[in-house]
């Protein structure tokens, strides 16, 4: 073997601690969103007085804190170049179906581990679903949404359940006086997501699979095996997610989580999840979910009426999701 | 010959980077003459065909069609100089009828702007009835057979008053009756005044139809041939030839014949009861022309497409092999052909790309990416891929650090039996040196390798054996001391030997 060339991978032994810092080219994007964030911040204060409270950051964090949790799953199975847009109906399902057996004074522990089996089924099913059926995932997910928008109305035949004071410390305690337990709940799930993708052969296979199916096929990857587990995670997690807003205001409702599949994916996106997959960190999903509730968050501070919110969050997703895709374009051309 | 020219190339050339692909050709067709294109892969048939559809431009040289001279053709004049290239991909719409398909964008409409199926399907009738094609122009296309839907494609270039027909490849996976009924309605075609341009792998085709044959090689015209002046075996030898400094001298190694992987009875596809075997420390190769069935056969062994039969059977043992995961599992690795589309995440670093094999299929849950990091670099190294660090992108690299790339990683997933199908395609020769030499090495090791290359000479320097398969049959078994391009080329273009 010639070992002449500067370029030989021998001569970077060296610097190889360096290159895989937290601050290499592949976290670059990471630091960008930080950068924007930290930029929206120091604008947001200065325009109001009120933004940069405790108070207020805690409030934005626990505002955030349902979707961000959802958005933990859709990023994985994002990542494994699937969409799923049955979250938000999915949601209204197991908060009712959990609801019910509350008012039949089920205790709050067996609910927990219901509603999360619940999720855990429903994603699993939408998992085999979307591989067997081998439909692209969104319109299979887009014919699921439907389902369970249906199945969110005939479980409670239709109505609202109030709680009646049930459950009501499982999504508002603070912990220490000053720590909504949401989002406590939120930087945990993070956390669990950050380490599963980042350690785990399982969470790399993900990226794989996303980045080229073909090759991952080729390398023994089981595809239909590690979709079905994304699915599966992200009903868990919505099913999870659902108790905290059950428990947040008191009731089920069957319209609750609709603005979800736009918000989640909107989410991962502004925090450089691929559309198609094989790319995005869960440290900038964590900082997209929170880049978006800040932007909520400062229209309700300049008192914006809810319905230009609509308008002006769905342009911030259509610039977002464009700027992603015209830096995915520019790296597949450079990449020939 | 007292036919007019239609068209006619003048040293013509294209280059792309390492490699000249046509080189001062020039090539002449007359009306109503069927003119075959022979060469061997890589010859530059495909660039011609290019160059004359205007998918290509030409460096230099011109094409002259009716007296009007041309330095390039756009898609669009060629198809208006009436010039239509029948692919082996079918291109038409599976959900529009026959006549639809043939009238496509030019329907008969009637007074009030609607189409007027009773004329278009008349006129479809009369056509497919003057070609002699017997089909009802009302059926739809998606319930053709593959060579309906060829003869459908002809009876549409003939309703665009088509003038040159190039023909590429047009029998690869027919019966033989289905390629007589081609062979005759392309005469038929002919008779009208088109020209035809035929390319061909396959030699009593050529010769059953030929009114010339030019052959190619290494993108130069070697000759051009009248009707029956020439044998099968002397187009055979000036399809090959080529000077032996460009093969490569390996180290021969002894082979342990006590070991043995059988691969036995594989069919699918158009693979048909394939067996091979491969001893331990030993290099096959497996030849053929493109749609031989060469990478089907590949692809079957290591589970990757469905097999109809098929087994492998190590020392004795049989293999269950229904996935690529089992067959890694069993030892098996399978480096792919197209390195950028099933072989590399190309947005992904070095490090992750060699990884990606072994983390897959080893166990443990989690990754220690200290161990990963250590191991890529030493496969890496291994076969020296150049690059700034193992956190690079692999689309950033050249072609044969790609590919070494790819390399790496089946390395690192250790294997005992490794398929490499087109190892070096369009990669360095320096690269290629590397990869040979690793080979080589690898063989030592006592690996069972099988190797598919389109590249003869490639196949003559490494192999210590060679399979060529020809309609998705193995057709001859040539052993080092036989090994020649001339025999190869006999067996997959199924020559008289």
């Amino acid at each position: 073997m010639s070992q002449g060339s500067t370029q030989s991978l021998a001569t970077s032994t060296a610097n190889k601690k360096t290159k895989t810092g937290f601050f290499n080219k592949r976290n670059r994007s990471v630091w960008y969103l930080f950068g924007l964030l930290v930029i929206a911040i120091i604008i947001m204060s200065l325009l109001d007085d009120n933004f940069l409270t405790v108070g207020n950051i805690f409030n934005v964090l626990n505002q955030q804190s349902t979707l961000g949790i959802v958005t933990m799953g859709i990023a994985m199975a994002m990542i494994a170049g699937c969409l799923d847009l049955t979250v938000g109906n999915m949601l209204a399902c197991v908060a009712s179906i959990a609801a019910i057996l509350l008012i039949r004074d089920i205790s709050d522990s067996v609910v927990i581990v219901l509603a999360c089996l619940a999720g855990l089924s429903f994603g699993f099913i939408n998992g085999v679903i979307v591989t067997k059926s081998r439909i692209d995932s969104f319109i299979a997910t887009l014919g699921l949404m439907s389902i369970y928008q249906g199945l969110a109305l005939i479980i409670p035949q239709g109505n609202n359940i109030y709680l009646q004071g049930r459950f009501g410390s499982f999504g508002t305690t603070k912990v220490g006086g000053v720590v909504p337990l949401p989002v406590v709940y939120f930087v945990s799930v993070t956390i669990l997501a950050y380490l599963v993708m980042r350690y785990t052969k399982y969470g790399r296979n993900l990226y794989v699979i996303g980045g080229n199916r073909e090759a991952a096929y080729l390398a023994g990857i089981s595809i239909e095996r590690h979709r079905i587990i994304a699915y599966s995670v992200s009903g868990l997690l919505v099913g999870f997610t659902s108790l905290i807003v059950i428990s947040r205001i008191g009731q089920s409702q069957p319209a609750m989580g609709v603005s979800y599949p736009l918000e989640t994916i909107a989410a991962a996106v502004i925090g450089g999840v691929a559309l198609n997959g094989g790319r995005g960190s869960i440290p900038g999903v964590f900082l997209g979910v929170i880049l978006l509730g800040l932007i909520r968050n400062s229209l309700n501070l300049m008192r914006v009426p809810s319905f230009y919110q609509y308008v002006m969050l769905g342009a911030v997703v259509i610039i977002a999701v464009s700027l992603s895709n015209l830096g995915s374009f520019h790296r597949s051309g450079s990449n020939n | 010959m007292d036919r007019r020219q239609i068209l006619s190339v003048q040293a013509c050339s294209k280059a792309f980077p390492g490699v000249q692909a046509f080189d001062k050709v020039d090539f002449d067709l007359y009306e109503g003459e069927i003119h075959c294109v022979v060469g061997e892969n890589g010859a530059g048939k495909s660039t011609f065909i290019k160059m004359l559809s205007g998918a290509l431009r030409p460096d230099e040289g011109t094409i002259t069609i009716d007296g009007n001279v041309y330095t390039f053709l756009t898609p669009s004049q060629a198809h208006e100089l009436g010039i239509t290239t029948i692919y082996q991909e079918i291109s038409l719409a599976p959900d529009l009828t026959v006549a639809e398909n043939i009238f496509v964008g030019r329907e008969f409409t009637n007074r009030l702007g609607l189409v007027d199926y009773r004329r278009l399907n008349r006129e479809a009738r009369d056509l497919l009835n003057n070609l002699n094609i017997r089909l009802d122009v009302e059926a739809l296309v998606d319930k053709l057979s593959v060579p309906e839907r060829q003869s459908v494609q002809i009876a549409k270039a003939m309703a665009w008053q088509a003038r040159v027909f190039i023909l590429d490849e047009p029998t690869a996976t027919y019966s033989s009756s289905e390629i007589d009924n081609l062979l005759a309605l392309v005469r038929g075609i002919a008779e009208t005044g088109v020209g035809i341009i035929y390319i061909s792998h396959h030699l009593e085709e050529v010769f059953t139809i030929h009114d010339r044959i030019t052959v190619l090689r290494d993108g130069k015209k070697v000759v051009t041939h009248t009707q029956n002046e020439v044998s099968e075996q002397q187009i055979i030898s000036e399809m090959v030839g080529r000077d032996l400094s460009m093969f490569y001298t390996r180290e021969r190694l002894a082979i342990d014949y006590d070991s043995v992987v059988r691969f036995e009875h594989f069919s699918g596809g158009v693979v048909k009861d394939v067996s091979l075997e491969i001893y331990k420390g030993e290099i096959v190769g497996l030849a053929g022309m493109v749609g031989s069935g060469r990478t089907d056969l590949a692809r079957l062994i290591f589970g990757a497409t469905r097999k109809v039969s098929g087994q492998v059977i190590r020392n004795e043992q049989p293999i269950d092999i229904a996935n690529p995961g089992q067959a890694i599992k069993a030892g098996l690795s399978m480096l792919t052909e197209d390195r950028q589309k099933t072989g590399l995440i190309l947005n992904q670093s070095i490090k992750w790309n060699v990884s990606i094999v072994h983390l897959a299929n080893s166990n443990g849950a989690f990754i220690n990416e200290k161990d990963e990091a250590d191991n890529v670099l030493c496969c890496t190294q291994a076969i020296n891929v150049k690059a700034q660090s193992i956190d690079q992108d692999a689309g950033s690299l050249s072609g044969g650090n790609q590919q070494k790339v790819v390399l790496a990683k089946w390395l690192y997933a250790d294997s005992e039996i490794i398929i490499f199908d087109e190892p070096t395609r369009g990669i360095d020769i320096g690269s290629k040196e590397e990869i040979y030499k690793l080979m080589v090495e690898l063989a030592r090791q006592g690996k069972y390798i099988l190797m598919l290359s389109s590249d003869m000479p490639e196949l003559i320097a490494m192999c210590d054996r060679v399979l060529v398969m020809r309609r998705g049959e193995i057709v001859g078994r040539v052993n080092r001391e036989e090994l020649t391009e001339e025999t190869i080329l006999s067996y997959s273009i199924g020559g008289a030997l």
